[in-house]
């Protein structure tokens, strides 16, 4: 093996490498997809006949449940993830990510969020109301044990490494670009890595409040989804689909960009049209948030026709990548490796997922369609057929990168098509399953339906994905055992990473040569006029990331956390508790080093400017949904008290004041800071924690006043939406009291200065848009009648 | 219960579109693999050959393959919106009302302006439209019977409509399509659907009090009128129980258990006895008959029609 692989296991826990996460993601999410895999087999297994005696009625339903949430969230969204990491800086010639620390974080808590997940099984509950948890099924009332606990706790968890990780991505693809790689410039993948990030930051808050909804509701009895209070259970369809809809589009858009890669290279030409496959993915993640109710045309709402019509409008931007692949193909000269089958395969069997898509996408049909075997098939053909695929194809493509050997081409080709022909022979009949009426997600089915023999060859078809799946580990094995050597560039690639070694060494990058146009590389390497070779020597001075044991403590934290929300309130305090001491050394631990001073990016904004704007576009999410469940709401609570009964608007004024002045104090506060004025700095930052902690207390004088005149969570919808809404917003200005106070104890003790004012302004930038959203609650809650 | 062997108006118009769709899906796939196949044999590297033109894009080209699949989603598009307006427009005066409530696990049907009430088994007569009104008390189902049409969720707290025709006579299968519980792949329904005459007689059967049993049924009703069973289930005349199906025609149903099992002495006794044992997580406990006793009660269940 070479050397990158023998280094202790400890320099593992603290690698802040984007090659080594890479690496972490990569294992860690292969390992959680065999377990899926096992789930899958199961109930293949339990479906091969009729009157299956393989498993209990129970036990499957928490199998299709596993197998669900595990593929989606711990096996396709971290493999693309592994992509990310390891690719990502080395395709826009960048030495890591914009937030190492942060990206190891990220990578713990999926790890820590998937095993508590898993744990379930250990407790004999493991979640079991479905991967899209309809409520009520999924209140206290019908599903009583921890199993829908376990389920809701690990979204959770894993959706801040999601969120993490998005917005570390946002800013490394925005701000860290090689000279001359202008976006345009940027290879597709890292293009659709870009939009991707930005679907996770967006589409993330609405599930995150559907859980706290079912959350509070489980544990705390408030009443979002509780039909007798006036409860509307589609109130969950939609900020689960809303979220679900753009997260089909963030697992197969990472595969399109690698089919986007892998396509040229190994045709010997550029991708045909790539600005119009790049706006297309944009344009699909965009229009993505506007179809979500394509899932819940059978639901019974209102129009469906418009959801229609958008639904196909989408079709269009996918269609035009198939045809810009087949152009690529066409008049290349084709080297047919492992890859180039994969990402083929991409392209056949994303067209056969496609086409089923748009016939789901006409209501009348889809009302046969769906929750049938037929939209199971759509699914896994996309899924597979796309996203794994997809990921097979990069597997085969950036395997010599990352491992320094090759994978032998033969068994790979035989693994291909051991893959594909299983796969085709599981799901293909599974669309006539469906169209002969045999409905999801039932652990049995009687003889007389007729549905007996293509079950039966569907099962068989599932094992030989599992034999394709083994031939895969086989061939990595014997890969990583004794594989050939690979050189810097086995496949005369056309992009930067094929500019380095293989595997890179840690600084990724001898130099960074300035970029020209697309495939600057390839040009560089055929001789094409105007372009000047680059430099053989950099005298940039390279900074490396040094190793940190933040992240996995953090995440420690977060998962003692999750633990205690099913076990004791004390245990949840110690988490939080240990959470946030970690957070704070985690933020304190590079403040006074140089090297970190100033990270000003391509945009000529800091890194960290930028990751707080993504954020807070992410909470505009939070508090919109927030906001509109509120709305949606008003007026159903079918008992008292009613907002015009107890909301004390003249006091709340007085609030709403004291909280815009401190935003006053709050640009006072940076303006000293950025001049070096001491006294002021420690003064406005004062004044600002202060009139915050007076916002508080305005705040918890309500609630308490509100609770002693019969208003609780519990209460009635107004009491459950009411008292989240302003709870939450309570809790983001008490993170912001805390932050001010933090800077100002380091400003007391002489360690803020003019170089941390960025630091500072990113505090504010944070205050003042907790005060716009407490604008918009208090219009919408309090003035609005 | 296959989608495309339509007996309604209902499951008719939406065949007309899948059919449509399904033909131009199919050309579409057959389009995508006869170019993808032709490439890849047309065009293979040579050892040695130098690299091919690096064509960037054709804007004409990108151009009609982004309007071709435009102009073809309007095939789609247009008989969508034609048939979503047909099929989700108002029923017809004169339609039969039904309300359909669904359970976990089975389906409970009342035809208001009949003072009929029964389960799992829906009668309907053909050609005359039918509203189904779909509510339920715990979580949601879908009622789904592919044969007369698509599917409609049964969600707790709303009222949602399903509008339909059946045309032909016959016995139709249905399951509830909205993941439900432990025994959502056992709620499942049967639909006969009678000429208007036998509609009619089948009405008049459900409303009668059914005649007193003799023999050992008798003592199958005697059990029944002691034991906990009157306080799930009506049988009319002998009790008013509304936590479970009603069995004043029990007998004539032709499956047990919401569509589990046959209906037959055996099979009943034997639900009767344990329904745990048959049916996961179901409501209904076992009450402590003896195997003599769960026969009785099943004998005289049968005498219900």
């Amino acid at each position: 093996m070479s050397a990158a692989w023998v280094t202790p296991a400890a320099s593992w826990i603290t690698t802040v490498d984007h090659k080594r996460i890479g690496v972490l993601y990569g294992v860690t999410a292969f390992l959680f997809f065999l377990v899926g895999g096992v789930e899958a087999l199961l109930i293949r297994l339990q479906l091969a006949g009729p009157g299956g005696r393989v498993v209990s009625a129970e036990t499957y339903n928490a199998l299709f449940t596993m197998h669900g949430t595990t593929m989606v969230f711990l096996a396709i969204m971290p493999l693309n993830a592994a992509f990310f990491n390891y690719m990502v800086p080395l395709l826009i010639g960048a030495r890591d990510v914009a937030f190492p620390r942060l990206n190891a974080l990220s990578y713990w808590i999926l790890l820590f969020g998937g095993l508590f997940l898993n744990a379930s099984f250990l407790v004999g509950a493991p979640p079991d109301a479905g991967w899209f948890g309809y409520a009520n099924l999924t209140s206290k009332q019908f599903t009583p044990g921890p199993s829908v606990d376990f389920w809701l706790l690990s979204l959770q968890v894993l959706g801040v490494s999601s969120m993490l990780g998005g917005i570390n991505f946002i800013v490394t693809i925005l701000n860290m670009r090689a000279p001359g790689m202008t976006l345009m410039r940027m290879p597709v993948f890292v293009w659709m890595t870009l939009v991707v990030q930005f679907l996770i930051v967006l589409a993330f808050p609405p599930i995150t409040v559907g859980l706290i909804f079912l959350m509070f509701d489980r544990f705390f009895g408030t009443r979002f989804y509780d039909v007798a209070a006036g409860g509307d259970l589609h109130l969950w369809q939609h900020l689960f689909w809303i979220f679900g809809h753009p997260e089909v589009y963030i697992l197969i858009l990472p595969a399109f960009g690698i089919v986007s890669e892998v396509l040229p290279t190994f045709a010997r030409k550029p991708l045909f049209g790539a600005p119009v496959v790049i706006y297309s993915g944009v344009l699909i993640g965009f229009f993505g948030f506007g179809v979500w109710s394509h899932h819940m045309f059978a639901a019974g709402m209102g129009p469906v026709a418009a959801l229609s019509i958008a639904t196909m409008l989408i079709a269009i931007p996918t269609g035009v990548k198939i045809f810009n692949w087949l152009a690529t193909l066409w008049g290349g000269a084709i080297r047919t490796t492992t890859a180039l089958h994969f990402a083929v395969g991409l392209v056949g069997l994303f067209t056969i997922g496609g086409l089923s898509g748009i016939m789901h996408a006409s209501p009348p049909v889809d009302l046969q369609q769906t929750d049938s075997y037929f939209v199971v098939a759509h699914l896994h053909y996309v899924l597979i057929g796309g996203s794994l695929f997809g990921l097979f194809a990069g597997a085969y493509y950036w395997w010599p990168k990352i491992t320094g050997r090759l994978l032998d081409e033969r068994l790979g080709k035989l693994q291909f098509w051991v893959v594909f022909a299983g796969f085709n022979v599981a799901f293909f009949p599974q669309h006539y399953l469906g169209a002969i009426g045999m409905p999801r997600r039932i652990y049995t089915y009687s003889a007389a339906a007729g549905w007996t023999f293509w079950n039966a060859v569907s099962t068989v078809g599932a094992f030989g994905i599992a034999l394709g799946v083994l031939l895969f580990m086989v061939n990595a094995w014997r890969s990583l055992t004794r594989g050939a050597p690979a050189s810097a560039d086995p496949w005369d690639g056309r992009t930067l990473e094929w500019r380095t070694s293989s595997p890179p060494p840690l600084h990724d990058f001898d130099t960074i040569p300035p970029i020209y146009g697309r495939d600057t590389f390839w040009r560089e390497k055929h001789g094409r006029p105007g372009i000047v070779p680059a430099p053989t020597h950099d005298h940039t001075h390279i900074h490396l990331p040094a190793p940190s044991r933040w992240p996995v403590l953090t995440a420690l934290g977060i998962a003692v956390l999750a633990i205690g929300a099913l076990t004791h309130v004390a245990v949840v305090l110690a988490g939080a508790l240990f959470t946030v001491v970690c957070m704070f050394a985690f933020a304190l631990e590079h403040h006074r080093n140089p090297a970190h001073a100033q990270q000003d990016g391509d945009l000529g904004v800091d890194h960290r400017k930028v990751a707080v704007w993504v954020f807070l576009g992410s909470e505009c999410f939070f508090f919109g949904t927030l906001i509109a469940t509120y709305l949606a709401y008003n007026g159903r609570s079918v008992v008292g008290p009613e907002p015009h009964q107890i909301l004390n608007i003249p006091l709340t004024t007085l609030s709403t004041f004291d909280l815009l002045m401190s935003s006053l104090l709050m640009v006072l506060a940076l303006a000293a800071v950025q001049r070096d004025d001491r006294r002021q700095a420690r003064l406005w930052l004062f004044g600002t924690a202060l009139f915050g902690l007076i916002f508080l207390g305005f705040q918890v004088y309500e609630f308490t006043h509100f609770v002693r005149e019969g208003l609780t969570l519990q209460r009635n919808l107004f009491g459950s939406t009411f008292f989240v809404l302003t709870g939450f917003h309570g809790g983001h200005v008490t993170v912001g009291v805390v932050w001010l106070l933090a800077l100002l104890i380091l400003d007391l003790r002489g360690r803020l200065g003019r170089v941390d004012a960025v630091k500072v302004e990113v505090a504010g930038l944070y205050w003042h848009f907790v005060d716009i959203v407490w604008i918009a609650i208090f219009t919408l809650v309090y003035l609005m009648p | 219960m296959s989608t495309v062997a339509a007996r309604s108006d209902f499951a008719r118009e939406i065949l007309h579109v899948y059919g449509i769709i399904t033909w131009v899906a199919a050309v579409i796939a057959l389009v995508v693999f006869a170019g993808l196949a032709w490439v890849l044999l047309r065009f293979r590297d040579r050892p040695g050959a130098p690299p091919p033109p690096q064509t960037r894009g054709h804007t004409l080209l990108e151009l009609s393959w982004t309007i071709a699949p435009a102009l073809v989603l309007l095939l789609i598009a247009i008989p969508t919106i034609q048939v979503i307006f047909r099929t989700q427009a108002a029923p017809a005066a004169g339609a039969l009302e039904v309300l359909v409530r669904g359970r976990q696990w089975w389906w409970e049907f009342r035809y208001p302006a009949l003072d009929v009430a029964t389960a799992n088994e829906l009668h309907l007569p053909a050609g005359r439209p039918v509203q189904l009104t779909l509510e339920g008390p715990d979580v949601i189902h879908s009622f789904w019977v592919p044969q007369l049409g698509g599917k409609r969720d049964v969600v707790p707290g709303r009222l949602n409509r399903l509008t339909l025709t059946p045309d032909t006579p016959g016995e139709y299968w249905g399951q509830c399509a909205e993941f439900c519980g432990a025994s959502h792949a056992n709620m499942g329904m049967r639909v006969v659907v009678d000429a208007p005459a036998a509609f009619e007689r089948w009405v008049a059967a459900q409303r009668a009090t059914p005649a007193e049993p003799a023999g050992p049924a008798a003592a199958g009703k005697a059990i029944f009128a002691s034991r906990a069973c009157v306080g799930c289930h009506t049988i009319r005349g002998v009790s008013a129980g509304v936590l479970g199906p009603d069995l004043t025609t029990f007998g004539g149903r032709k499956t047990l258990a919401a569509g589990m099992l046959p209906n037959t002495p055996e099979t009943v006794a034997a639900w009767v006895k344990d329904p745990g044992a048959i049916k996961p997580g179901v409501k209904m406990p076992a009450l402590g008959l003896t195997d003599a006793e769960a026969r009785a009660v099943a004998a005289y269940l049968m005498t219900l029609k």
